[in-house]
This record gives structure tokens, C-alpha cells and sequence, in this order.
């Protein structure tokens, strides 16, 4: 525990230096948000494609912020001094994982605040409803990134790789969340979006268990 | 022999499928509803169930890997995911072959050929990862937890795609597994085409499997013969 | 014959089809000295790898206190001190945070003193404050092999550590391993030439294309000598 505190810190740390992984989550959020604007018909407005915009941002964020945090692990070989230490593999990935968490959470506030621009909603306590739902996804999606970058950074097209790894696995979450996310949007009450909650809840501790026990099999180098 | 065992599950296949191809074109009765395109079902739900199983194969394959580190799992995996991907796509075209005269499209969103597509992509970036990295016991470690995950994750799937659709319900709704089979002989057919299907996937997966192995032992006498003259 | 802390057994490795190492036997035993030297290529680095388990041999065994290199439990990982041609360091933390940090991954009572200690050790308590990408070649060396040591284990590994170290920095590292040696530790380097160290009797391996030549003893009044790269 204290192992994984001590590099969850040292992430922390690092990122609030250099400040690079959330610029580029941020900044890849808001220009996807920016396409869709001009990609989706002139008329779009409301709760459902705002809620779908969100989720698209998140996700190809969410997949360069994953990228990004593995390639500076590489840096200097850290990650073998890592796995070379007493440190569990496993208290790796949790650490890891927190971290991903962290700065998807925080880059997630700035992207709502651009949906609700962007997609002339109102600025109202409807919001708020939406952060348990985001920070579900968030989570499930920082679960299934670290595990799955992990696994592409060893092969040559780990860019490519990532994403087709990562695009299926996460449709649950990415239906359930874009549901939860634009009943939220519309003002529904909780009750009406139990069964995608549920999903994402599931979502969660599938991956986020499946990381922490499979990790050490994927964390090494040969 | 095992090879002798292997040709005479391909001989039996063969027959079971011409069984199944007679039964399914000419004893099983006209489906009232959907005429004769509904044939296609005696196709369709044996590839999914063949489908499906692979993945399950492979999922397993991968947690006896990581335990035993044997590489007969590994080939065993591999072989699973590269035959249960011929039996997905064949598995899409069959359903979309079936959407079209009914319902006017090649594709629809709907549950089952959705659930479908996601299978394919996670079938494809599986073999796109094996295609991808070396063949080396780490990569058969990456694929073996890929396998797995991926298995782990088909019931959620399954379970908010079904749920997408009914909430918004589609253009069309597919039938649901054997709703509306009254007649004895259309679950006979079933059962015939089932059988042809599996016996069919595990002859060719049996194929696969001994040519990966054939091909690792080749690899492996290269080596050896490599080394043996850089030795000198 | 006591146990020995670091060992190969019969140990070989191929790239492929290219023997980059041949049925290499090597002991090193709590408070001995072991220095492999050889040329490029001569497989040097790879045996040290080996040896703290980031790879898997083709044949026989690399071992670290009777266990398998690449299998070592936590308890027995943090027995193992390891410098590379890696740095291992986080180019935008500072010194200090850098040996903290580590410090802590293992589990030393008190990290920040052991930082200020060490930081005093190798001669960079006024550059404790600096991020580790401002450090010059030589001092960034002498951090890593502080990382290395930090947390004194039993089992020392070291590949060319004396590389772009100038004399002070040979000095200082050379009464490092001094230390760890007086501390019933094992130590073994790889180097290209074949650095004496003052009062220690070094146990040499010479390898070439992959295969031992006898060990020969160093004798104990060997002058400092340093052959920086080839």
C-alpha cells in the first residue's frame, strides 16, 4: 500500500511538473469536440449528442493519456528498475491505474464544461448528476487503457494496436455511458438509469480486477 | 495415429454436413413466416454457437498458458482464435444475408449482428496482436491475457447491446434462438446442422493446431541446426 | 564450499540463432568481488542481465541466492541492487526525489535520510535540488549508482559502471564497492578493461565470443588503474 502510494505520488508529481498528460487530454478533447461540432448535423443540440461527444472525446483522450504515461515509464528504463524492486506487479497497476484515473477525472471536468458550451446546454445542477456516471467511466476506462498499453507497447504498431484492443472491449461501458450520461443531461431521475449504471459498475470490476491479477503477466519484458 | 483420428473426424464432418445440407434444403418443412430465406437459420445459429465456443476455447487456452506455461496452449489458443474468426465472419455474412430480403438491408444494428461485430473486432485485434509481435513466450503471455479479458467482457456485451436495442428498438427485431420451431423435423434439422458444424470446427481447428505445432517444431530444429553450425 | 549469492550454472543465451553465450559457470560468494571483462560483443551485458534476472536464459540457470533470477519473491528482490547502462532515473525529479523515491519502493526505514546520506556519499549534496535532466553524464552516473546502492543489498550488479565517471567519480564508486564488499555483500561488474580497486581482491572473468577463459585472482596491491571505455 504504501508502495503504491509512493509511485502514485511520484506520478502525481511528475505530471504536476510538466503539466503534458492533461494539456493533452484536454487539448485532444477539446479539438474532437470542435470536429463533431462540424461533423454532426447543423442543428445538433441537446442532451443525446452531447453526451455521445463526450464519450468519443473521452475515450481517444483516454487512449493517448495511456500511451503517453507508458512511453514515459520507458524513459531511462524506470519500469525495469520498477519491476526489479520489491514492488508487487500488481501494486504497479493499481498505482498506475490511480494515476490514469486522476488525470482522466480532471480533463473530463474541463470537457464537460466545453460540451455544455459547444452543445448550448444549460449550466444547472443537471451537471452534477453527470459526474458519478463520468467517473464510472472514467475509471473503467483508465482500468482497461493501462492493462491494454501495457500489452501493445511490446509489439512494433503499438498505436495501432491499442485502440483495436481497446474500441471493442469497452462498448459496454461506452453504450451504458453515453445512455446514463444524456439521462442525465435530460433531467431524468437516477431510477431511469439504474440498468446502465449497473453496466458500468460491472464494467469496472471486471477490468479493474482482471488488471490487478493479470498485470504481472504483461508488465515484464523478455 | 492421431492424424488417422483426425482424418476420419473430417470424414464423419464431411457426412454430417451432407446431412445437414439435405436436411436443410430439402426435409425441413417452408418456415411460414419468413419463407424460405429463413432456412438460413440452420446456418446461422450453428456458426454462432461454434462461434462463441472458440472464443470460450481460446479464453481457456490462455488461462491454462499462464498456468501451466506450456506452449501447446498457446498454439492451442492461437489455433482457436485464427478457425473461431472464419467461423465469426461467416457468422456476420449469414446474418446479413438473412437481414436483407426480409428487412431490405444489408446490416441493421441490432442486437445479435452487433454483438456479432463487436466479437469480430475483439477475434480481430487478438490475431492483429499475434500478427503484430514475435513469437516469443511473452507474446503468447500478452495474447493468453488478451484471450481472457476479451472472454470476460463478452456477457457484458451481450447484456448492453441487448439492452441498447430495447430500449431503442431498431428498425427490425431478429428473432430470438429457437423461437418458432413447432415443427419436429425443423429441430431435427437443427440438431443435424449443429452437429455437422462442430464436428466441421473441430476438424479444422485439429488442422490448425497440428500445423502450428508442425511449424513450431520446424522452427525449433532450425535453430538448433543454426546454433549447432555458428557453434563451430 | 559456502552458498553463493550470485551464480551461473551452464548458462547460455542465443539471439535467435546467434550463441551470444556459452555454458558460462561463475560464483560469487558474501563479501567477494567478481569483475567480468572482455570486448564489444564479447556478451557481457548480456550475462549480467541474466544474472539479475531481466531475461530468460536459453540453457541453464542464472541464479541469485539459490533461486532463479527471474523468479525471485519480493523478499529476496529487495536484496538486489542493479546499474546499468539505463540510468533508472526520472529525468524531471530531482536528485533527491529520485533516491527517495527509491527508497522507499525499498521499504527503507527512513527514505529522506537515506537520500541525504547517500546524496553526501557520491559527492552530490549540492546538486541534491537539481532535476536529474540538468545533471552532467558523470554525476547522473554517480545517482545511479546511489539508486543502486541505497538500499545495501546482498547481491550487487553492476554492468560497466565505471563508464564516463571521471577520476573523482572512479574514486568514489571504487570505496563504494569497497563498502559493500566489507559488508559481506557480493559484487560483480562487467567491464571492458580491468579497473583494480585499492585493498580488494577481485575475482576476474574474461569473456570472449561468449565463453569464459580460467579465472585468474587479482593481486591485492593492485594500483588504481581506470580504463575509461575501450
Amino acid at each position: 500500500m504504501a508502495a503504491m502510494l509512493a509511485i502514485l505520488r511520484k506520478d502525481l508529481r511528475l505530471e504536476l511538473r510538466s503539466g503534458l498528460s492533461t494539456t493533452a487530454l484536454v487539448s485532444l478533447s477539446l479539438l474532437i469536440l470542435v470536429v463533431l461540432v462540424f461533423a454532426l448535423p447543423a442543428s445538433v443540440a441537446g442532451a443525446e449528442p452531447a453526451a455521445g461527444a463526450l464519450w468519443v472525446a473521452m475515450i481517444f483522450s483516454g487512449m493517448l493519456g495511456a500511451t503517453r504515461a507508458l512511453s514515459a515509464e520507458r524513459e531511462n528504463g524506470c519500469i525495469r528498475a520498477l519491476l526489479q524492486s520489491p514492488v508487487d506487479p500488481a501494486t504497479l497497476y493499481a498505482a498506475k491505474l490511480a494515476a490514469a484515473f486522476i488525470f482522466m477525472a480532471v480533463a473530463e471536468i474541463a470537457a464537460i464544461l466545453m460540451m455544455v458550451l459547444f452543445f448550448n446546454l444549460d449550466f444547472d445542477l443537471r451537471i452534477i448528476r453527470l459526474a458519478p456516471v463520468i467517473l464510472l467511466g472514467a475509471l473503467g476506462f483508465a482500468a482497461l487503457a493501462t492493462l491494454l498499453a501495457a500489452i501493445s507497447g511490446h509489439t512494433r504498431a503499438s498505436d495501432l494496436l491499442l485502440p483495436m484492443l481497446a474500441v471493442p472491449m469497452f462498448v459496454p461501458a461506452l453504450i451504458a455511458g453515453v445512455k446514463a450520461s444524456a439521462a442525465a443531461l435530460a433531467g431524468e431521475p437516477i431510477a431511469a438509469m439504474g440498468a446502465w449504471i449497473k453496466i458500468l459498475v460491472a464494467f469496472d470490476v471486471l477490468f479493474v480486477a482482471s488488471g490487478y491479477l493479470l498485470f504481472e503477466f504483461v508488465a515484464g519484458e523478455d | 495415429m492421431a492424424s488417422g483420428l483426425r482424418t476420419w473426424l473430417g470424414i464423419a464432418a464431411g457426412a454430417l454436413m451432407l446431412a445437414a445440407l439435405f436436411m436443410v434444403f430439402v426435409y425441413v418443412p417452408t418456415e411460414a413466416e419468413e419463407g424460405i430465406v429463413q432456412r438460413i437459420f440452420y446456418f446461422h445459429v450453428p456458426i454462432a454457437w461454434v462461434t462463441f465456443a472458440a472464443f470460450g476455447l481460446v479464453a481457456i487456452s490462455g488461462v491454462f498458458y499462464l498456468w501451466m506455461r506450456q506452449q501447446v496452449w498457446d498454439e492451442l489458443g492461437y489455433a482457436a482464435a485464427e478457425t473461431g474468426m472464419v467461423f465469426c465472419t461467416l457468422m456476420l455474412v449469414t446474418g446479413s444475408i438473412w437481414a436483407k430480403p426480409i428487412w431490405g438491408t444489408w446490416w441493421t444494428w441490432d442486437s445479435r449482428l452487433t454483438t456479432c461485430l463487436i466479437l469480430w473486432l475483439l477475434y480481430g485485434g487478438y490475431l492483429v496482436l499475434r500478427v503484430l509481435a514475435d513469437d516469443t513466450p511473452e507474446t503468447a503471455r500478452l495474447a493468453a491475457v488478451v484471450g481472457i479479458v476479451g472472454a470476460l467482457d463478452v456477457p457484458i456485451i451481450i447484456v448492453s447491446v441487448r439492452l441498447w436495442r430495447t430500449i431503442h428498438p431498431a428498425v427490425l427485431v431478429t428473432r430470438q434462438g429457437s423461437h418458432g420451431l413447432e415443427d419436429p423435423r425443423m429441430i431435427a434439422t437443427l440438431l443435424v446442422a449443429m452437429a455437422a458444424f462442430t464436428a466441421f470446427f473441430c476438424w479444422l481447428l485439429w488442422l490448425r493446431f497440428a500445423t502450428l505445432r508442425a511449424g513450431a517444431r520446424v522452427a525449433r530444429l532450425k535453430l538448433r541446426l543454426a546454433l549447432a553450425a555458428a557453434g563451430d | 564450499m559456502p552458498a553463493a549469492i550470485v551464480e551461473a550454472r551452464q548458462l547460455a543465451m542465443n539471439f535467435g540463432a546467434t550463441p551470444v553465450l556459452r555454458a558460462v559457470d561463475l560464483r560469487v560468494e558474501a563479501g567477494r568481488g567478481a569483475i567480468v571483462t572482455g570486448g564489444n560483443g564479447a556478451g557481457k551485458s548480456t550475462l549480467l542481465k541474466l544474472l539479475a534476472g531481466l531475461n530468460s536464459p536459453s540453457h541453464g540457470h542464472a541464479l541469485l541466492f539459490g533461486t532463479e533470477a527471474r523468479r525471485l519473491a519480493a523478499g529476496q528482490r529487495r536484496r538486489v541492487g542493479l546499474m546499468t547502462h539505463q540510468s533508472f532515473l526520472y529525468p524531471n525529479l530531482t536528485a533527491r526525489e529520485n533516491l527517495e523515491f527509491y527508497a522507499s519502493l525499498y521499504e527503507l526505514r527512513s527514505p529522506r535520510d537515506a537520500a541525504e546520506r547517500w546524496l553526501g556519499r557520491v559527492g552530490l549534496a549540492a546538486a541534491s535540488g537539481e532535476r536529474v535532466r540538468a545533471l552532467s553524464r558523470g554525476m547522473e552516473q554517480r545517482l545511479s549508482a546511489a539508486r543502486a546502492m541505497i538500499h545495501e543489498p546482498d547481491a550487487l550488479l553492476m554492468d560497466e559502471p565505471f563508464a564516463g565517471l571521471d577520476s573523482g567519480g572512479v574514486s568514489i564508486l571504487a570505496s563504494l564497492i569497497k563498502e559493500a564488499i566489507a559488508r559481506k555483500s557480493a559484487v560483480l561488474m562487467t567491464a571492458h578493461g580491468a579497473p583494480a580497486i585499492e585493498g580488494v581482491e577481485l575475482e576476474r572473468f574474461e569473456l570472449e565470443r561468449g565463453c569464459l577463459a580460467a579465472p585468474k585472482a587479482e593481486t591485492r596491491t593492485g594500483r588504481l588503474r581506470s580504463l575509461l571505455g575501450g
